[in-house]
C-alpha cells in the first residue's frame, strides 16, 4: 500500500519536474536574450533622441519600452531563481519518494549466472583499448594536418593564396596515406574479432597500433619543416605592407592644410621659384575669390578646393586647377542643428577659417557655425550635419584632417573639447575622445611614428596624441599655454609643438617625453615646420629663426618687415614662407638656413599656398591664384 | 618585422592618468558628511577551517563505517550532508578534483603560491586513500554523493568496454596537469558538469550534460566517477595499495554470488579459475611483446603530442592575443577586438609578448613531449595488465575501483546483522 | 620473470609487490606534502579574486561572463573621489540635453544609480547593489569624463571563489587577479 503512494509521488513528481524544466529552460533564454537589457530597438531609439532632442513623443516611446524591458527583466529573473528552487524542491521529493519505493529492494543476481570469462573480457578490453587509441591518434593528426593550413589562412593575405594552396594540396596528399592506414587496420582487425579464442592473433593485432604510428613519426617530422615555411612567407609580406598603407603620399595632391597629414612638408618636384602677380610672371591663372575666408587651398588631382562664408552663406568651392574655372560650389544650407544666426567672430577669423580636406574620394569642409558637409569629387553631397555650434570668441579656426576613410575635426572651444573621427563616406562617427584642454585654433597633425600614425593635437595647456583609429590618448604632455593658434610639426617621430608665451617643445612620439624646450622664439599664428636637423619657426612679429632639431638651440635668427601669418612649407628642400604683405620669402632648408630669395607678389596673403608638381596654387584676400614654371 | 614590433610597442598610454581629479573635492557648505559606506569581507578563514574540519570529520566517520562497522546507513547521511554543505552551500569551490591543478601548477612554477586550504584538499583524501581506501568517493565528495544518491538500480554495462573507458580518466589527469602547468586554462573547472547544478546557473551545455549525468546515474553506478573524474584515477593509485581495506564481509566468503551485483561501480570480482585454453608460453609471449611495445608507445605519444604542442599552445590567452595581434598588424582595423585594444593600452611591446609567447610555446612543446610520453605509459599498463592472468577463489573487491559505498555489505549473508534484513527482503 | 616456482610464490611475490607499493605510495605523499609546505609559508596566499581598478578598461565582460546568473562583480562609488557633479558622466549618457531622470538620459541600463541633491550645485551618487548587473557603463562614463569615482569589484559575499574565475580568463586587461584576504577589496576612497 505504502509502496503505491511512494510509485505514485514518485510518478506525480517526475512528471512536475520534466514540464518544469522545460519551462525554465525556455524562461532562462528569455532572459539570456533581454539580459543586455538596452535593446537594440531602445538603444537606437536613444541615439534618435539626442539627435533630434525634443521630440517628446519619442521620448515617451523611449520611457515606456525601457520601463517594459526592465520589468521583464527583473520579473523573469525573478521566475528563473524561485523556478529552481522549485524544481529542486520537487527533485528531492522525487529522489526521497524513490528511494522509500526502492527501500527494500535487492539486486539479487539470477540463479543462472552468466559464465563470466575474465579472460574474453580482458581480450576484447585490450581491443578496445588498442582501437580507440590508434583512431584517436588518427583522427588527431588528420586534424591537425587539416586545421594547420586552415589555421594559417586567417592570417594570410590574399596574394599568398595560390602558394598556400598548394601546401594544403601537399599537406593533403600526405595525409590520405594515413587515413587508408588507419582504414586498413580496421579491415583487418575483423576477421580477427571472431578468432578470440585463439589468443595469438591478438599479440600481432594489438602490435598494429604502434606500426601505424611509426609512420606518423616519420611524417611529424616533414611536416614540422613546412609550417615553418609558411611562417617565413607570412612574416616577410608583413614588412612591406604598413609601407604600402602609411604612406600614400602622392605628390600631386595636397590634401589639407599645411599638406597631407598637415605637417608643412610637400614632396612637389619642379616647384616654381619666382613669379610676379602685377607682370604675370609664370602666373598659369589667377580667380577673383567670391567669398571672404582665411582658409587655405587644398590640391588634389585637377581640383583646387577652398571655402567661403559671410553671415548668410557658407559655401564649398571646387576650381579647376589647369584653367582657374569653378567646377562646382556646394552650399551648407538645410543642415539640421544650424544655428539661425552665425555666431560672432572676428575679422581676422571669420566663419571660413577652417581650411578643407580630402582624401582623393570625398571632399569635407567646416565652418564656424559647426556645420560639416562633405561632397565627392564631382559635387555631389554626400552628408552634411551641425556637430554643434562652437562656442569661440574669435572663430573656430581648426582645419580638417583626413586619415584613411576617417575625418578628423579638432573641436576644441569653451563650449566642449573634443576630438572626433566621422566616416568620410557616410558621416556616422567613428569614435570622439573628449579632451581636458581649453579652447584652441591650431589644427590636428598626424605624425608618423615608427609604423604607426599619431594625431597630434595642440592644445591649452597641453599637446596630447592619440590614436587615430580609436581616438585612445597615447600621450600628453603639458607646455602650452594662453590662446595656442599654431599647429605641430613632426619628422621622424619626433614632434616639435610651439606658441607663443609658452615654448617650443620636442617631444618623442614612442613615449611622450620632452626632448628639450626652448622660448626664444616663438609664432603665434604660422606653424613650425621641421627637418631632421632643423627646425623652423616664423613669428608674427617678422623673425625667422632656425633651431637645431636634436638639442633646441637657436641656430640662426633672421629679421624681416612684415608679420608671418601664412606657415612656412617645405618643398625640393627649400623653405617657401609668405608674409602678410605678400612677400614671398623662399630659405634654404638646410643648417645654413640662407635667404635664397625674396620677392613681392602683388597681393595680401594670410593662407598658406599649396604646393604641387610644378604649380603654386596661392589664395590671397582678394583671389587665388596658380603659379607654375611652365 | 622586428621594427614594426618595436614602434608599436610605443604606443603607450597612461590609463594611470584616467584615475586623477578632474572635478575638485566640493566643499559643502550645508555640513553634507559623507555617507559611511562599509563592504562586508564575509569571515572567509572561518569557513575554509570549518570546509577542512568537516572534510576530515567525514572521510573519518565513513572510515569507520566502511572498515569498522561494515555498515552503509551513515554513508547515505554524509552524502546527503555533503551535497548540502560542499555541494549547494559552499558551490563546488575549491574540491579537491580541481585541486590537482593548483597543486601541478605550483609544483612546476614556484611562483606560484597555493593556498593552505587548497593543498589540504588536495592531500587529506589521498592520505584517507592510502589508509582506508577511497572513503573520499564514498560520499564526502559532493559529486560522487550527488550521483550515489539518485542511483536506483545498476544495469550491467559490457565489462570490456568499462574496462576500456577507464582510460579517460587518466588522459584527463593528463591534460588537466598541462593544461594547468603551462597556466593555459583549468580545464576540470572549465568542464566541471554538477558545478552548474550546485550554483543554480552556469554554462547551459555543461548543465545539461550534467543533468544527463545524473539521468544516467539513476540507471548505472556512477558514471562521472568511472569515466570521467581524474582525482579518482590518482585516488585508485593509493586505494589500491591501501593499509586497511573494505571487505565485504569479515567472515568466510561462501561465495553466495548475492554480492555480485550490488556493487555500483563493478568492483567485485567473481571467483576465476585459470582455465586458460593457451599454452602458458604465448601468454608469457604476449607480456612479453607488451613490454616491448610500452616504450614504442611512450615515444610514438611523445612525438604525436609535441607535433601537437603548437596548437595545444592555443588554449594560452597570450598565444591568441599573439595571433589577433599579428592579424592587426597586417590588417589594421578601426574596430579592434577588446583584447588587442588592452593590449595596445597595457604598454607592453609587441616583442615582449612575442618572447613570451615563444616561451609558453617552448613550455608547451616540453610538456607536451612528457604528456604524450604518460598518455603512452597509460595504454600500455593498461595493455599489460589486460595480459596477466590471476586466479581468485573467492569474490573479491578490486580496491583500486571500490569507492567504499558498502552498498555490498547489506547483500553478504555472513554479514550477521544483515542476515535479517536480507531475510525480510526475500 | 622466473616461471618455475610461479606455483607456490604469486601471493608472496603479489605481497612482495604490494609492500614496494605502500612504501612508494607513502614516500610520494610526505615528498609531495613536504615540498609543497616548504612552499607555503613564504608568504600569504592569494585566494580571493578582485579586481584592479587601475587595469580595468569596463569592456563589460564582467557582466556577461561570470558563472552566477548575476554577475558578483557590482560598481561600487568612492565618495571621496567624487565630484558630485551635476552632469556626471557615469549617470547621463553623454551628449544628454535635459538634466533630468527620464530614461532616454540614464546610462544604467538597470536604473542602479540613484541620486540624491545635496546642495547647489552637488549631488550625492550611490549604487542600489541588488540591481547593479555589473556591467560597467558607468564606470567607463566615470572614468572618462569624470573623477573616476565609480569603479567595479567583486563583491566578496556573492562571488563562490572558483578555482578558476571565468571573468578573469577573459578579462582583456587581466584587471582580475587573486588577492590575500586582507586585500580583499581595492577601494578608492581609502
Amino acid at each position: 500500500m505504502k509502496k503505491v503512494i511512494f510509485r505514485n509521488i514518485t510518478l506525480v513528481s517526475a512528471i512536475f519536474i520534466v514540464t518544469f524544466s522545460i519551462m525554465l529552460i525556455t524562461n532562462y533564454f528569455q532572459v539570456r536574450q533581454s539580459s543586455p537589457l538596452q535593446t537594440e530597438i531602445i538603444e537606437s531609439l536613444k541615439e534618435l533622441n539626442i539627435q533630434n532632442s525634443g521630440n517628446t513623443e519619442l521620448q515617451a516611446q523611449i520611457r515606456q519600452l525601457d520601463l517594459m524591458a526592465r520589468k521583464a527583466y527583473f520579473v523573469s529573473m525573478d521566475h528563473l531563481i524561485t523556478g529552481v528552487y522549485i524544481l529542486i524542491g520537487m527533485l528531492l521529493v522525487f529522489i526521497v519518494s524513490i528511494r522509500l519505493y526502492f527501500s527494500n529492494y535487492k539486486d539479487i543476481p539470477e540463479k543462472e549466472l552468466d559464465p563470466i570469462d575474465e579472460w574474453v573480457i580482458k581480450t576484447q578490453a585490450r581491443k578496445y583499448v588498442g582501437f580507440t587509441a590508434t583512431g584517436m591518434a588518427a583522427i588527431a593528426l588528420l586534424f591537425v594536418v587539416l586545421s594547420t593550413p586552415f589555421l594559417k589562412d586567417n592570417t594570410d593575405k590574399p596574394k599568398e593564396e595560390p602558394l598556400q594552396a598548394s601546401l594544403v594540396a601537399q599537406e593533403t596528399t600526405t595525409a590520405e596515406p594515413q587515413q587508408e592506414a588507419v582504414v586498413e587496420t580496421i579491415d583487418q582487425s575483423e576477421p580477427e574479432e571472431e578468432t578470440i579464442e585463439t589468443p595469438e592473433p591478438a599479440v600481432v593485432e594489438t602490435e598494429e597500433p604502434t606500426i601505424s604510428e611509426k609512420p606518423e613519426v616519420k611524417e611529424d617530422v616533414k611536416q614540422e619543416t613546412v609550417p615553418e615555411k609558411v611562417e617565413e612567407v607570412v612574416s616577410e609580406p608583413a614588412k612591406e605592407e604598413p609601407k604600402a598603407v602609411v604612406a600614400p603620399v602622392n605628390t600631386s595632391n595636397f590634401n589639407a592644410f599645411r599638406g597631407n597629414n598637415s605637417n608643412g612638408l610637400s614632396d612637389a618636384k619642379n616647384v616654381p621659384t619666382k613669379w610676379d602677380l602685377v607682370a604675370g610672371t609664370n602666373i598659369a591663372w589667377k580667380t577673383a575669390i567670391p567669398l571672404k575666408g582665411h582658409n587655405s587651398p587644398v590640391v588634389n588631382g585637377d581640383k583646387v578646393f577652398f571655402t567661403g562664408a559671410d553671415q548668410d552663406n557658407r559655401i564649398l568651392f571646387c576650381y579647376s586647377l589647369n584653367d582657374g574655372k569653378s567646377l562646382w560650389q556646394l552650399k551648407a544650407e538645410n543642415i539640421p542643428g544650424s544655428p539661425a544666426a552665425a555666431p560672432k567672430t572676428t575679422d581676422d577669423t571669420g566663419l571660413a577659417a577652417p581650411t578643407v580636406a580630402t582624401n582623393g574620394k570625398q571632399v569635407c569642409a567646416i565652418f564656424g557655425t559647426g556645420d560639416l558637409i562633405c561632397a565627392d569629387m564631382n559635387g555631389n553631397k554626400l552628408w552634411a550635419k551641425n556637430i554643434g555650434v562652437p562656442d569661440n570668441h574669435y572663430g573656430y579656426a581648426s582645419s580638417l584632417l583626413t586619415y584613411n576613410n576617417l575625418l578628423i575635426i579638432q573641436y576644441d572651444n569653451s563650449n566642449e573639447s573634443k576630438v572626433i573621427a566621422l566616416d568620410m563616406a557616410r558621416g556616422d562617427e567613428k569614435w570622439s575622445t573628449a579632451r581636458q584642454e581649453k579652447i584652441t585654433w591650431s589644427s590636428p597633425v598626424l605624425a608618423k611614428v615608427g609604423a604607426k600614425e599619431q594625431l597630434v593635437l595642440m592644445g591649452n595647456p597641453a599637446m596630447a596624441a592619440y590614436d587615430p583609429d580609436n581616438g585612445k590618448q597615447l600621450w600628453r604632455e603639458e607646455f602650452l599655454s594662453g590662446e595656442v593658434g599654431a599647429s605641430a610639426c613632426s619628422v621622424n617621430g619626433i614632434i616639435y609643438g610651439a606658441s607663443e608665451y609658452a615654448s617650443l617643445t620636442a617631444i618623442n612620439g614612442a613615449d611622450g617625453s620632452v626632448l628639450w624646450n626652448a622660448s626664444d622664439y616663438l609664432p603665434e599664428v604660422a606653424s613650425p615646420v621641421a627637418t631632421a636637423s632643423n627646425v623652423y619657426v616664423a613669428t608674427s612679429y617678422g623673425i625667422v629663426v632656425s633651431y637645431d632639431a636634436k638639442t633646441g638651440e637657436l641656430k640662426k635668427e633672421q629679421e624681416f618687415d612684415g608679420e608671418f601669418y601664412s606657415s612656412p612649407i617645405i618643398a625640393e628642400g627649400k623653405i617657401f614662407l609668405f608674409s602678410t604683405d605678400g612677400i614671398m620669402h623662399i630659405f634654404s632648408a638646410d643648417d645654413e638656413f640662407n635667404l635664397l630669395d625674396s620677392f613681392e607678389t602683388g597681393e595680401k596673403v594670410f593662407a598658406t599656398p599649396a604646393f604641387i608638381n610644378d604649380k603654386i596654387v596661392v589664395r590671397t584676400e582678394e583671389s587665388i591664384y596658380c603659379v607654375t614654371t611652365k | 618585422m622586428k621594427k614594426i614590433l618595436l614602434i608599436i610597442s610605443a604606443l603607450l598610454m597612461q590609463m594611470a592618468a584616467f584615475a586623477q581629479n578632474r572635478f575638485p573635492k566640493p566643499d559643502f557648505e550645508s555640513g553634507y558628511q559623507y555617507p559611511d559606506i562599509n563592504y562586508a569581507v564575509p569571515n572567509e578563514s572561518l569557513w575554509l577551517f570549518v570546509d577542512i574540519a568537516l572534510l576530515v570529520l567525514l572521510m573519518s566517520f565513513v572510515s569507520w563505517a566502511v572498515i569498522k562497522k561494515q555498515t552503509r546507513k551513515p554513508i547515505i547521511w554524509v552524502s546527503v550532508i555533503s551535497v548540502a554543505y560542499f555541494g549547494f552551500f559552499r558551490s563546488g569551490c575549491v574540491c579537491s578534483i580541481g585541486s590537482i591543478q593548483n597543486v601541478a601548477l605550483s609544483l612546476a612554477d614556484s611562483s606560484y603560491i597555493l593556498p593552505v586550504s587548497v593543498l589540504l584538499f588536495f592531500i587529506l583524501p589521498i592520505i584517507f586513500a592510502f589508509l582506508f581506501g577511497r572513503v573520499f568517493c564514498a560520499g564526502v565528495c559532493p559529486f560522487g554523493a550527488l550521483q550515489e544518491l539518485v542511483n536506483i538500480k545498476n544495469y550491467r554495462l559490457s565489462k570490456a568496454l568499462t574496462t576500456a573507458l577507464s582510460v579517460i580518466p587518466w588522459i584527463y589527469l593528463i591534460f588537466a596537469i598541462l593544461y594547468a602547468v603551462t597556466r593555459s586554462s583549468f580545464i576540470i573547472c572549465k568542464f566541471d558538469p554538477f558545478i552548474g547544478i550546485f550554483r543554480f546557473g552556469g554554462d547551459f551545455g555543461l548543465i545539461l550534460f550534467g543533468v544527463l549525468l545524473l539521468i544516467t546515474s539513476i540507471f548505472t553506478g556512477r558514471p562521472f566517477c568511472r569515466f570521467i573524474c581524474p582525482y579518482g584515477a590518482l585516488l585508485s593509485l593509493f586505494s589500491r595499495i591501501s593499509i586497511f581495506k573494505v571487505q565485504i564481509t569479515k567472515q568466510q566468503c561462501i561465495n553466495c554470488e548475492l554480492c555480485h551485483n550490488a556493487c555500483p561501480v563493478d568492483a567485485i570480482k567473481p571467483p576465476y579459475d585459470n582455465k586458460v585454453k593457451e599454452k602458458r608460453l604465448s601468454g608469457v609471449k604476449r607480456i612479453l611483446n607488451y613490454f616491448i611495445i610500452l616504450p614504442l608507445l611512450i615515444v610514438a605519444g611523445s612525438v604525436l603530442m609535441r607535433y601537437f604542442s603548437d596548437d595545444l599552445s592555443r588554449a594560452h590567452y597570450d598565444v591568441r592575443l599573439y595571433d589577433m595581434i599579428q592579424q592587426q598588424e597586417e590588417n589594421p582595423q578601426n574596430i579592434m577586438p577588446l583584447e588587442v585594444e588592452a593590449f595596445y593600452g597595457e604598454g607592453k611591446t609587441v616583442d615582449e609578448l612575442h618572447t613570451n609567447v615563444e616561451k609558453i610555446k617552448a613550455d608547451f612543446k616540453f610538456y607536451s613531449t612528457i604528456a604524450g610520453g604518460f598518455i603512452g605509459l597509460v595504454i600500455g599498463i593498461l595493455l599489460i595488465s589486460l595480459s596477466t592472468k590471476r586466479t581468485r577463489k573467492l569474490y573479491e573487491i578490486e580496491h583500486a575501483d571500490c569507492v567504499a559505498c558498502g552498498k555490498c555489505f547489506d547483500y553478504c549473508p555472513q554479514n550477521k546483522f544483515d542476515v535479517k534484513t536480507a531475510k525480510l527482503s526475500i | 620473470m622466473k616461471e618455475d616456482n610461479n606455483k607456490k610464490s604469486p601471493i608472496e611475490r603479489r605481497k612482495f609487490l604490494q609492500m614496494l607499493g605502500k612504501v612508494a605510495a607513502g614516500g610520494s605523499i610526505l615528498f609531495v606534502a613536504g615540498k609543497l609546505t616548504t612552499r607555503l609559508n613564504q608568504q600569504e596566499a592569494g585566494y580571493y579574486w578582485q579586481i584592479d581598478p587601475e587595469k580595468c578598461t569596463q569592456c563589460g565582460r564582467c557582466e556577461t561572463h561570470c558563472v552566477l546568473n548575476v554577475s558578483a562583480v557590482k560598481c561600487f562609488h568612492a565618495n571621496k573621489v567624487c565630484g558630485y557633479c551635476d552632469l556626471c558622466g557615469g549617470y547621463y549618457r553623454s551628449n544628454v540635453k535635459e538634466l533630468n531622470t527620464a530614461a532616454e538620459n540614464l546610462m544604467c541600463p538597470t536604473g542602479a544609480i540613484k541620486r540624491k541633491f545635496v546642495e547647489d550645485p552637488y549631488f550625492e551618487y550611490s549604487i542600489d547593489e541588488s540591481l547593479c548587473n555589473g556591467c560597467g557603463k558607468c564606470v567607463k562614463g566615470c572614468t572618462s569624463f569624470g573623477n573616476g569615482s565609480l569603479y567595479l569589484q567583486i563583491k566578496r559575499d556573492l562571488c563562490v571563489d572558483c578555482n578558476e574565475c571565468q571573468i578573469a580568463k577573459v578579462c582583456p586587461s587581466k584587471a582580475i587577479t587573486r588577492v590575500p584576504i586582507a586585500m580583499a577589496y581595492n577601494l578608492k576612497d581609502e
